[in-house]
């Protein structure tokens, strides 16, 4: 009996040792001869899921690439996995596309903490990450040698949006409507610091909670402030509640959004029309752009993607590709990690769908430059400024 | 076979010499693991391990004490923030924030047990989900806290000049920690302590009649099991890196009750399998389901005929639920009962 019992846990062990080694590999290169893999990871399922959508747009680009016979002959292969918007997994994506898939680099990548969480863990296994689709300074200061950022900084696209609104539309009384956190506290700073330089305060900075629905008091402050535009860096859903609000106690000023809120026909449906007339910042060219690029991106999607909806941030997937794409041209057939840093170090003025994008060994923020759009009926997209960089940029000075 | 004879006999640690054999061969096991499991899936075993902390502790007071609890995200997130900012604010070293990070989740268990002497069932589930909800509010509006960006944990200086960087390192000092809260748990069930425990549970009037103090032992209840959470939380600090409050939602309650209810209410075993079984669903099935042989290319057929775009993503969640919703129902013992059913076939096997 005693027997009997002493093959239970030699059972169990030898079940624990077959399901570990099933899905064991050894540790990939980043390429071969034949293909090339790159990946992103972003949330594809739940609440945040609309923010995952850039990370499957590199597939786009990757199909032309391969079409055109590819990188130096090798092919391109992109992985876009979820992390549900949660850092745990998206280390252990990360580290499955690292060391199972063998990715050569990232592409996009949504999350600040997500990103924050993997950063030394790919430094640490030489992986480059081109064009993190988050805008966060410790990426790039102090300079990290593999990670290139492209989304200009929020605090300078709020100091361009302000000079546009000072400048051009001669208004003095401005309101800041932020979310209490990081990203509208950087662009707070980006706003607060163009005023100063033309000697003046914001009528009125009201901070707001990610969570907060009922905006009425903030709304109610703002028109008793006299605030004629109100900036806003908020969540999609804040920024329509806010709309909406206003309307109902009828106070109409100029809005201006940040270009997370560039997604123009998707605000205006979710507003259900208020968005009209809306001014946003932008980082990339709007999907209905007769751009030759553009129009060579959406033909492809229509071929090869065809059950994705053409919008603003599944575009400006491929927007966050093509400098990688660029770079790995010429960083010449003998590819390796060192010779695409080479290559990317040396990016200068490239230009794509999006803004101009110069990489230096020692300065890895590729741009500051945005569009200024406002919203026309039915949402389309209507240019009022094309690119423009900040010059009171803190992170050029040296 | 299992008859006990005395009271001595109850509350071994090992019930047999088979027993302590076997569990001897399974920790040279699991400490010479990292020769034989590639180096990847470390960081896997290290969520693995915390989550096991957490579970035993949580079924000390779910299945065993028979109290809800939808806030231990909460604790789990005061243990995590707790000992990164002991470290990195006043400079404790590690073995000295750790358990002080648990005992300042054991705190506000004791605190939170407070009003589970009044309230019960869905009330007590509901006190309990404020609770979680709350603390994240405090945590994320608070710079102290690195607000929602969130913060960089501070580099694990185990004292003696050892600083551990990699996975594998991280395992043994979890490994280690996991095992002595484990055997405590289990010893602590043995005692009055848990008899208590389990008298309440089963019934509180009757318990209270024969002398036991409900107020004392809810609330150590609660205590014992945030102090758990609190551990694995600081540990789960180390093994992600950097960390927000994001996480720290109702929904990781929600999982760390499923940990408990799959793997079997009332057994520390079912606390263990439990984690470990939804974890690794959770973090690692079907990830990679584009690239899987054979049943890849069908499953993005099926994605894209019936799903949207990103119906494929689902596919884990669909088969993690009805894996859940599967063990529960034909198992209602979790799988401490399969296990036990394994045990009973092998003593009368091959009959």
């Amino acid at each position: 009996m005693a027997k009997k019992r002493f093959l239970i846990f030699p059972f169990m062990v030898v079940l624990f040792i077959f399901v570990m080694s099933a899905v064991s590999y050894g540790a990939a290169p980043g390429f071969d001869d034949k293909e090339i893999r790159i990946a992103s990871w972003g949330p594809m399922t739940g609440p945040a899921a609309p923010w995952g959508t850039v990370n499957r747009g590199p597939a786009v680009i990757c199909a032309i690439v391969n079409e055109e016979g590819g990188i130096h002959g090798r092919k391109l292969k992109h992985f876009a996995r979820d992390d549900q918007y949660n850092p745990a997994q998206t280390k252990v994506v990360v580290k499955e596309l690292v060391e199972k898939q063998g990715v050569f680099a990232f592409v996009a990548g949504t999350g600040s903490a997500c990103g924050m969480a993997v950063k030394d863990y790919m430094a640490e296994n030489k992986i480059i990450w081109v064009a993190p689709a988050i805008s966060v300074k410790e990426l790039i200061s102090p300079v990290n040698p593999y990670i290139f950022a492209l989304m200009p900084l929020y605090e300078d696209e709020a100091s361009i949006l302000t000079k546009y609104v000072v400048d051009k539309m001669k208004i003095k009384e401005i309101g800041v409507l932020y979310q209490n956190d990081a990203f509208g506290k950087a662009a707070l700073d980006g706003i607060r610091q163009r005023l100063a330089k033309n000697n003046m305060k914001a009528v009125a900075e009201i901070p707001i909670e990610a969570t907060d629905k009922d905006l009425s008091s903030y709304i109610l402050k703002l028109k008793n402030s006299g605030a004629k535009a109100v900036m806003m860096w908020l969540t999609p859903s804040a920024a329509v509640i806010a709309l909406k609000t206003a309307a109902t106690v009828n106070y109409k000023p100029e809005w201006v959004a940040s270009e997370t809120l560039s997604d123009l026909g998707l605000m205006h449906r979710i507003s259900g029309g208020l968005w009209e007339g809306v001014i946003t910042g932008a980082f990339v060219l709007p999907p209905e752009s007769q751009h030759p690029l553009m129009v060579k991106y959406r033909n492809a999607s229509t071929k090869y993607t065809p059950e994705e909806r053409q919008s603003l941030f599944y575009m400006a997937g491929n927007m966050f590709t093509e400098p990688l794409v660029d770079a790995l041209k010429r960083a010449g057939k003998n590819l390796s990690t060192e010779a695409a840093l080479k290559a990317l170090n040396s990016t200068k003025n490239f230009q794509g769908i999006g803004p101009k994008v110069t990489w230096t060994s020692n300065q890895h923020q590729g741009t500051d430059s945005i569009q200024i759009w406002r919203c026309g009926p039915n949402g389309s997209t209507i240019l009022l400024q094309d690119w423009t960089s900040n010059e009171l940029a803190t992170w050029k000075k040296k | 076979m299992d008859m006990k004879r005395g009271y001595y006999e109850d509350i071994q640690l090992f019930e047999s010499n088979v027993v302590l054999f076997w569990s001897i061969s399974f920790l040279i096991f699991i400490f010479t693991l990292p020769l034989y499991v590639p180096d990847y899936h470390f960081y896997l075993l290290n969520l693995v391990l915390v989550h096991i902390i957490l579970a035993v502790g949580l079924n000390i007071l779910v299945g065993y004490t028979g109290q809800i609890s939808l806030g231990h995200a909460g604790f789990f997130a005061i243990g995590a923030y707790g000992t990164a900012l002991l470290m990195l604010k006043m400079q404790l070293p590690f073995f000295l924030a750790l358990p002080l990070a648990g005992f300042i989740a054991a705190f506000f268990g004791f605190i939170l047990g407070l009003p589970a002497l009044r309230l019960e069932g869905p009330y007590l589930s509901i006190a309990t989900l404020g609770f979680g909800l709350t603390i994240m509010q405090i945590i994320g509006h608070w710079d102290f806290f690195g607000g929602r960006t969130g913060i960089q944990v501070p580099p694990l200086d185990i004292g003696f000049g050892f600083i551990l960087k990699t996975d594998v390192s991280k395992y043994y000092l979890i490994l280690i920690i996991t095992i002595l809260l484990v055997i405590a748990a289990r010893n602590i069930m043995k005692t009055r302590v848990g008899r208590a425990f389990v008298a309440i549970r089963d019934s509180d009037i009757a318990a209270e009649v024969i002398g036991v103090n409900l107020t004392a032992y809810k609330t150590l209840s609660f205590a014992v099991s945030a102090f758990y959470a609190g551990i694995a939380g600081g540990l789960f600090g180390f093994v992600l890196g950097y960390f927000n409050p994001e996480p720290f939602n109702l929904i990781l309650s929600i999982i760390f009750l499923v940990m408990v209810v799959v793997g079997g209410l009332g057994s520390i075993l079912g606390g263990i399998l439990g984690a470990s079984l939804i974890t690794i669903l959770q973090f690692s099935l079907l990830k990679n389901i584009k690239e899987m042989p054979y049943i890849g290319d069908f499953l993005v057929a099926v994605s894209n005929r019936w799903f949207t775009v990103v119906g494929l993503e689902n596919f884990g969640s669909i088969v993690l639920g009805l894996i859940m919703i599967g063990i529960v129902i034909f198992e209602p013992l979790g799988m401490y009962g399969v296990w036990l059913r394994i045990k009973k076939y092998w003593r009368t096997w091959p009959f």
